[in-house]
């Protein structure tokens, strides 16, 4: 069932906000609290990205609404002059989603942390994806819990040595792209805090998208966990590490694309190969509307082999389904009838009792 | 069958008390249910108590299978479902067993006799058949083969064997209808309604019920029938009501009074799931629900609405509440309005679903961390659910701040004739949102901590609104401009602001009920011990003896003159349906020593159990 | 406001702030290094660690510096936001202000 069979207010992410009447700026964006984040932490980059990106959406500052959790990156409403709330561990979905369903002229925002959503508020991130609410959840993704002085969240490796692990985690961690894509995700993607210009093209398609989007942000400890992304940020490096997602196009990567992405008949997945050896035509191309999740979900978990580590970044699903809040909101106004408060507390079964007279059934 | 016997006059009561008892399946809620209402519109004054298992399905024929339901109903205005049925009817022997200790000496008993077969006999645990041995002595017997006279009665009418049986329920109805001299109307019109999907059965059930009442009239046996007059209730329009649909009702009716979206966000739970699935029906009075993941969940997003502008609630039971507890410390801190519905049930852990309880209160005045204080009030009878509703969303509203309103299982599915107001007579609750920045230092900033001078509630300033962009949560702010605040000094500041904020709340003093000002014990309760204490305190006063009651709407703040009415008299008795909580708190805040008189059965107080208490309290057996 | 870098820097270009910034927004010109103003993020994490203290916030720039505040702005004019310095790698120019520094004795 499409959107328009549903009779939908808009395809849009943003159809319903007001628009700003005149230009506006970063600065128009920054509150008059002093950023409190530790030198050098990725969260600056990420707020910095935001501050620039949203006067582009020209939309009215009063109708954007951040609403964070718990943790360092939860700070983030704070530091954005929009309307903004700092609420309770893991829960910022919940909000979110009760504010997304009765105001749709807003532009919901959800800042959380890989320990935040994915550990306690896990529940809650998947619910928002499954019923795509049309809300944006930025995940902050630096693998570590900051705000607790560093033990193991649950996207570190296994293996790793923290405060509450001496001898190594040996917890397995979640894949936050495959998990948004498991839970029915309409929109997933992924981008890094260190480059500005991918991660606004995400947020920016994230906004446009109708629905729940989640985008995963690779984002640097610089105190807990220093360094957990270096091998796809490093300028020599990063050009065999990141694979560019764009829609419709062969997925392939390398200083000069020589190296791709095929299906692996032997395992039904995809992995990494030299062009070379595998021709151009047997290159998958990426298909981010897709239906069906299940090659955006095989690109979530590429097998790299001999490659090394790799990192699909970009938007791995952007499909289109009817929202929740759309769907309640039709459905509330279907059901308008001319019943009054009046006819409502009467019900069906009411009976009278007359003035000086018993009374009459 | 016999032939009719001549008519002879029905013998007028005041009163009677019928409890229809059966398995699970038998639809022993459904027959109580149709008489409530067939009561209703005849006139009578009535009170309800469904009393079902936790098990949807219980084990066929036991006695924890057992579903029951009883109907108080009378010619003048009666208090509580009634202590002990003057009629028990018994569809199998697992029914009789689970309630023959409640029948007093001489009540009738009409049992389905198909049902008392060797095996479930043995399922209930009689070693011999109750209804030959000396079980019944002193009672009334009717055995009546209410299956297969049922089973007769539809032989023609095309419906199954399993159909025609699950009919019965309307038979025995019919057989009751018939004994009381009740409209069969009503019902009749019900069962066309409820099954017009399925004409057939529709027909078969109105025939059982028909066929009950011919049973009645055609049967020596019955010989007697019995008048219970309308009762003189104050002219307007009634309606039967539920405490859940009550409170439904009334949230709806406060969205409508304050010009505001309700949302709605829960999560199942027994008793309160029905306040969820009224409200899911009222999307035209701009009523919105969501079936949320889970509790935590539910009250999130009716928090998140209240920051957008809408008048969030949420609904659950004492499970629900515990888990609730962060998001409504955060409420305490953001200082939105917000409404939380507590439908408590039999604790602590899970408990027992089904049956009634107050052993929420301390939850709902201490159960979260830091000093979080928040207005709690209580409902006292399930017409009662509807006002507290509105009195619940006038403080939520008026001084930004979540409320507890904690009713019960006792009042959520009990039900009773309810004077349906007009709306325009109910309360304006609009509120004025905050348009214009108000720092005080005329920097032309809005500053989310400002307080009303009367009220000290802050400035509700909801998104859309262009200059008052702000930022809240739970971390302590600023007073004022709201800013994140460490100070020592200012968190102080705060913790007092926002305890002085609940402390002020406009509360209704206490009316003291003592017709001959003549007593010096007084009895006060909160919530739905209100109807047996009421009936408890008639038969108190009609032995002769003086005593004086108050009931208790607003938990916190107390109202204001609670302290001096305590200690007007020489003793104060509290029952309550907890280990004595309400009694420790009014000890701790008056120190006065009260009497605390505490039943945990998961059932409501009988009026005479509670009379004999108080009487020995008056002739100070026990103090 | 931004960090930027002050008169220390010229002529001495030690470079451990280029390690340490997260957005590689600090370039290398000719006698010194200059942070973009619009692709630094505020982090301050280059500041602590330059050995000859010339890097600033924007706002407490030292007045015999002042001067200062600007040249980053003046530097990008054409080169506008490379989006990196690494792949710039080092540029030869300067902001006027710090090619007209004088060189210092030898």
């Amino acid at each position: 069932m499409s959107t328009t069979e549903l009779g939908m207010p808009g395809s849009h992410g943003l159809a319903d906000v007001p628009l700003a009447e005149g230009p506006q700026t970063a600065k128009d964006y920054r509150s008059d609290q002093e950023v409190r984040w530790c030198p050098g932490c990725g969260d600056y980059a990420v707020l910095a990205a935001v501050q620039s990106f949203l006067p582009d959406l020209g939309l009215r500052r009063e109708n954007i609404v951040f609403i964070s959790g718990i943790g360092c990156s939860s700070r983030f409403p704070y530091y954005l002059d929009t309307y903004g709330i700092h609420s309770v561990h893991g829960r910022a979905p919940t909000l979110a989603t009760g504010l997304a369903v009765t105001r749709p002229d807003l532009s919901v925002w959800v800042v959380t942390g890989d320990g935040d959503a994915l550990s306690i508020g896990g529940n809650h991130l998947i619910h928002a994806l499954r019923r795509n609410v049309n809300l944006k959840i930025l995940l902050f993704n630096n693998r570590i819990y900051g705000l607790t002085k560093g033990q193991y969240s649950p996207t570190s490796e296994p293996g790793k040595v923290t405060k509450s692990t001496p001898l190594g985690s040996v917890d397995h961690p979640f894949n936050p792209v495959s998990l948004a894509l498991g839970a029915e995700a309409t929109f997933v993607a992924r981008a890094l805090d260190s480059d500005r210009a991918q991660l606004t093209e995400v947020l920016r398609a994230a906004a446009d998208h109708r629905g729940t989007a989640l985008v995963e942000i690779y984002q640097n400890c610089p105190v807990f966990n220093d360094g957990a992304f270096d091998a796809v940020k490093d300028p020599r490096e990063r050009v065999q590490r990141i694979i560019p997602l764009r829609d419709g196009e062969p997925v392939r990567f390398g200083a000069e694309g020589e190296y791709g992405v095929t299906r692996d008949p032997r395992t039904g997945g995809l992995r990494v190969a030299p062009v070379a050896e595998t021709g151009e035509d047997a290159l998958v191309v990426h298909d981010a509307a897709a239906g069906d999740p299940t090659q955006a979900f095989a690109l979530s978990r590429l097998d790299s082999g001999d490659h090394g580590p790799v990192v699909p970044v970009g938007v791995f699903r952007a499909a289109r389904r009817p929202t929740y809040d759309d769907l309640v909101r039709q459905q509330a106004g279907r059901s308008g009838g001319d019943s009054t408060l009046r006819d409502l507390l009467r019900g069906r079964d009411a009976w009278t009792v007359e003035p000086h007279r018993r009374n009459t059934p | 069958m016999t032939s009719p016997t001549v008519p002879r006059p029905p013998v007028r009561l005041e009163r009677v008390v019928i409890r229809f008892a059966g398995d699970s399946g038998d639809g022993m809620q459904l027959a109580g249910d149709r008489l409530s209402a067939d009561s209703a519109a005849f006139g009578n004054d009535l009170a309800t108590r469904p009393d079902f298992p936790a098990e949807i399905r219980a084990p066929q024929g036991t006695v924890p299978g057992v579903s029951s339901f009883q109907v108080h109903f009378a010619d003048y205005d009666i208090l509580t479902p009634g202590d002990r049925p003057d009629v028990l009817v018994a569809m199998n022997p697992a029914a009789l067993k689970a309630n023959a200790a409640d029948m007093p000496p001489g009540a009738t008993v009409i049992v389905n006799t198909d049902e008392f077969t060797r095996r479930n006999l043995q399922r209930a645990d009689y070693a011999t058949s109750p209804l030959e041995d000396e079980t019944l002595s002193g009672h009334v017997v009717h055995q009546v083969p209410m299956s297969s006279l049922t089973r007769g009665a539809l032989a023609d009418s095309g419906v199954s064997r399993k159909d025609a049986e699950r009919a019965k329920n309307m038979f025995a109805l019919g057989l009751i209808a018939w004994m009381y001299g009740r409209p069969t109307d009503g019902t009749e019109t019900f069962l066309r309604r409820k099954f017009a999907a399925r004409p057939e059965i529709a027909e078969a059930n109105v025939t059982a019920f028909r066929a009950g009442w011919n049973y009645g009239e055609t049967t020596e046996a019955f010989a007697t029938t019995y008048e219970i007059a309308p009762a003189s209730l104050p002219p307007g329009t009634y309606r039967q009501i539920t405490g859940n649909t009550a409170l439904a009702l009334g949230l709806t009716a406060a969205g409508q009074r304050a010009g505001l979206p309700v949302l709605l966000g829960s999560y199942p739970i027994t008793p309160a799931s029905d306040i969820l699935h009224e409200l899911a029906r009222h999307k035209e009075f701009g009523v919105l629900t969501l079936q949320a993941e889970d509790e935590i969940a539910g009250i999130g997003a009716a928090l998140g609405a209240a920051f957008g502008g809408a008048l969030g609630v949420t609904s659950t039971s004492g499970p629900g509440l515990a888990l609730k507890s962060e998001i409504l410390g955060l409420a305490v801190m953001t200082e939105l309005p917000l409404v939380v519905i507590d439908v408590q049930r039999g604790g602590p852990s899970t408990g027992l679903p089904t049956k009634t309880e107050q052993s929420d209160l301390l939850q709902a005045m201490h159960g979260r961390n830091g000093e979080a204080p928040l207005p709690v009030i209580a409902p006292r009878s399930p017409g009662d659910c509807f006002d507290a509703a509105l009195e619940a969303a006038r403080i939520a509203l008026a001084y930004r701040t979540p409320v507890l309103l904690l009713s019960d299982g006792a009042l959520a599915n009990g039900s009773e004739p309810w004077l349906v107001p007009e709306p325009d007579d109910l309360p304006d609750l609009r509120v004025e949102f905050a348009t214009e920045p108000n720092s005080p230092d005329g920097s032309g900033a809005f500053w989310p901590y400002v307080r009303d001078e009367s009220t000290l509630a802050r400035p509700w300033a909801i998104p859309g609104t262009p200059g008052l962009e702000h930022r809240i949560g739970g971390l302590e702010k600023s007073d004022g401009p709201g800013g994140i605040s460490y100070d020592s000094a200012n968190h102080e500041r705060m913790v007092r602001l926002r305890q002085a904020k609940i402390d002020g709340i406009d509360v209704p003093d206490i009316e003291v009920d003592d017709p001959d000002g003549r007593a010096d014990v007084l009895v006060l309760g909160w919530g739905s011990t209100y109807g047996p204490i009421g009936a408890a305190c008639r038969r108190v006063r009609a032995r002769g003896l003086p005593v004086a009651r108050t009931h208790l709407r607003h938990l916190r703040p107390f109202p204001g003159n609670l302290g001096a009415v305590l200690q007007a008299y020489r003793q104060v008795v509290v029952p309550e349906m907890n280990l004595g909580q309400l009694a420790g708190l009014l000890r701790a805040a008056y120190g006065v020593d009260v009497v605390s008189h505490s039943k945990v059965t998961g059932q409501p107080f009988g009026a005479e159990e509670l009379a004999d208490a108080l009487v020995s309290v008056i002739k100070g057996e026990s103090a | 406001m931004t960090y930027v870098i002050a008169q220390p820097c010229v002529d001495v270009k030690d470079r451990a702030c280029v390690e340490e910034c997260p957005v590689d927004c600090i370039y290398e010109g000719e006698r010194m290094l200059y942070i973009h103003p619009e692709e630094c993020v505020d982090c301050g994490a280059c500041e602590p660690v330059c050995p000859v203290e010339a890097i600033f916030y924007a706002e407490d720039v030292p007045p015999e510096w002042a001067a200062f505040t600007d040249a980053g702005e003046v530097f990008f004019t054409t080169l506008g936001s490379p989006g990196g310095a690494a792949g710039t790698g080092p540029i030869s120019a300067d902001a006027p202000l710090v090619a007209e520094f004088p060189a210092p004795a030898h």
